[in-house]
Parts: structure tokens; C-alpha cells; sequence
């Protein structure tokens, strides 16, 4: 049991780690790569509108994010 | 061979190495003025190692075991959440929302901090010198390292690009621990910021085209178009600088905001 207890605090250490680097204060951040990400695979034989979409959807992130931020901040 | 891309891949990991590295030096610094050397470097090395470490063996197997197009996924996506999230600080910060990143504080800070522990033992084994110190280099390296792997590999199954990746990374740990070692005390003038956001801007470009290419995009012009994204996505960056400090100064003077 205590073998057990060590290995969970370690595997949730190691997981609370990865979401921290990955995810921080900005959830928004890695939800809307993710998005993106998704836009990408749906609209890849459109012509250029896939490359339209991954412009304007990575900068209405960026933006998105810094309003939020500065309203927190603030 | 030195190509454009490999230079602007070595500066782009020597920027973001550098930023990383003078932020680890502070945590050196203090924790080996309050608690001696000795278990400082042996942190501070054992740390560099264990990085080391990952890289090879991440890289390797990466190399090895994955597909061009999912590596190009995995690295576009990693590349552009860091990016993003370089560039979100750098904006806050330069338009006066978050206070700018200040190392002569933090290490006030961290000094004060580490000389409220008990047993330092000057000259001798400290084990919490050597948690402190391997701490900072870990965590502080920890993002050199996903962007010396994702750079350093998103020509698929070549080493070349991993190779001036590491190369990169190295000489401008080695500048700084130099430097450091030379001044002794933290490196506050290196402008931390201009550099962050210099490589968020990069990162995110370079982490939008490889994700498109990944996911079966077709970016007009090949690799040129990455010069065209980094240029839209630095005249955002910097019209939201402008915007955002107007509206910082304008709520410092009291005049209502959305």
C-alpha cells in the first residue's frame, strides 16, 4: 500500500507538471491550438480557405487571450 | 550545412536558451550566496545532465518511432502553445499590465527565502542548495529542451537540425554562465522581454506552419510563407502593444474602460 501511495503522488506530481508547463493560467491557450488544430484536419482540401482559417483563428486566440488577461490584470 | 532556417532555428534556441538560462543563474546565484557552492553546482550540473538526457533519449526515439506528419503535428502544436504563450506575457508586460520580469527582485526574493532555512552548512554537503539549484536549472531548461527537440526535429528523421538545435542551446548557456560568472549577480539588463517576444513570434509562426503541413495543409510558396506569417503575426503583436498600452495609461488616469 505504501508502494502505492508513493507511485500515485508520483504519477500526479508528474501529471500536475505536464498540465502546469502545458496549460499555466491560460487554458484557453492549449483548448484553442487544439481548435485549430481540428480546423485544420476539417477544412486541408479546401484550397486556401484552410490557410485563411488557421490565420484568423490564431490571431482571434491571441487577442482573445490578452482581453482576458488585461481584464484580469486590471 | 548552414542554411536560412538553421540560422534562424540556432538564433531562435540561443534567445530562448538565454532567457531560460539568466533566469536559472538568479536561482544559482542566491542559493549558492546563502548556501554555499559546493551543492549548488552539483545541482546545477546534475540538472544539465538529466536535460541532456532527455533530449537524446526523447529525440532518438522520436526520430525513430514517429511519423513525419504526426511529428510535424505534435511539434506545430507544442510550438504554437509555447508561442502563445511567450507572446501573450510579452504584450501584457510591455503594455504595462504585468509588471516586467525584474531579476535583481526575484533574487532579493529568493535570498531572503533561502536564508529563513535552517542548517547551512558553508563548505559541505547542503541538500537544500542542491534541491533549489537542480530545481531551477530543471524546471527553468525544461522549456529550452521542448523547443531544442521540436525545432531540432521538425525535419523528420535528420539529426542535422537536432545537431545545431543542441549547438544553439549550449553556447548560449555557455555566454551566460560566463557572463554570470564573471559579474556575480543576476542579469537584470538582458532585455528578457524584447527577446520573449521576439521568440514567441517565431515559435507561433513556425508552430502554425508545421501543424498546417501535419494536418495536410498546403501553405502557398512552401516554407517562404513562414516569413509571411511571422510578419502578420508580428503587426499584431505590436498593434496590440500600442492598443493595450493606450488603454493601461488611460485607466491609470482614471478614464472609464469597457
Amino acid at each position: 500500500m505504501k508502494i502505492l501511495k508513493v507511485v500515485w503522488k508520483f504519477i500526479k506530481s508528474f501529471m500536475l507538471f505536464w498540465q502546469d508547463f502545458l496549460v499555466g493560467d491560460s487554458p484557453e491557450l492549449a483548448l484553442g491550438v487544439l481548435i485549430i488544430l481540428g480546423v485544420a484536419y476539417l477544412l486541408h482540401n479546401s484550397g486556401i480557405l484552410d490557410v485563411i482559417a488557421i490565420i484568423v483563428l490564431a490571431l482571434v486566440l491571441m487577442i482573445a487571450t490578452v482581453w482576458r488577461k488585461t481584464r484580469h490584470h486590471s | 550545412m548552414f542554411t536560412g532556417s538553421t540560422v534562424l532555428l540556432m538564433v531562435t534556441v540561443m534567445a530562448a536558451s538565454a532567457v531560460e538560462a539568466v533566469e536559472a543563474l538568479t536561482i544559482i546565484l542566491a542559493s549558492g550566496i546563502t548556501h554555499g557552492w559546493r551543492s549548488t553546482w552539483e545541482g546545477a550540473i546534475v540538472a544539465f545532465f538529466a536535460l541532456a538526457a532527455v533530449v537524446g533519449v526523447l529525440g532518438t526515439t522520436i526520430i525513430h518511432h514517429v511519423d513525419i506528419d504526426v511529428l510535424r503535428v505534435i511539434v506545430g502544436t507544442l510550438l504554437l502553445i509555447f508561442g502563445m504563450q511567450w507572446i501573450t506575457k510579452a504584450i501584457l508586460r510591455s503594455s504595462g499590465f504585468k509588471a516586467p520580469h525584474d531579476e535583481a527582485k526575484i533574487y532579493e526574493k529568493e535570498v531572503e527565502e533561502l536564508k529563513k532555512e535552517k542548517h547551512i552548512r558553508h563548505g559541505k554537503r547542503d541538500s537544500i542548495a542542491f534541491v533549489v539549484s537542480f530545481k531551477g536549472v530543471f524546471l527553468e531548461g525544461m522549456e529550452v529542451v521542448m523547443i531544442v527537440i521540436t525545432f531540432g526535429l521538425s525535419n523528420g528523421n535528420d539529426y542535422s537540425q537536432l545537431k545545431y538545435a543542441v549547438l544553439g542551446a549550449v553556447i548560449a548557456i555557455a555566454v551566460i554562465a560566463v557572463i554570470g560568472a564573471a559579474v556575480a549577480k543576476p542579469l537584470s539588463k538582458v532585455p528578457e522581454n524584447t527577446l520573449k517576444l521576439g521568440v514567441g513570434i517565431i515559435l507561433v509562426s513556425f508552430g502554425m506552419f508545421w501543424m498546417g503541413e501535419g494536418a495536410g495543409v498546403k501553405w502557398p510558396m512552401s516554407d517562404v510563407f513562414i516569413l509571411i506569417l511571422a510578419a502578420i503575426i508580428a503587426a499584431t503583436t505590436f498593434g496590440l502593444i500600442g492598443y493595450f498600452k493606450r488603454l493601461h495609461n488611460r485607466m491609470q488616469h482614471g478614464v472609464h474602460v469597457l
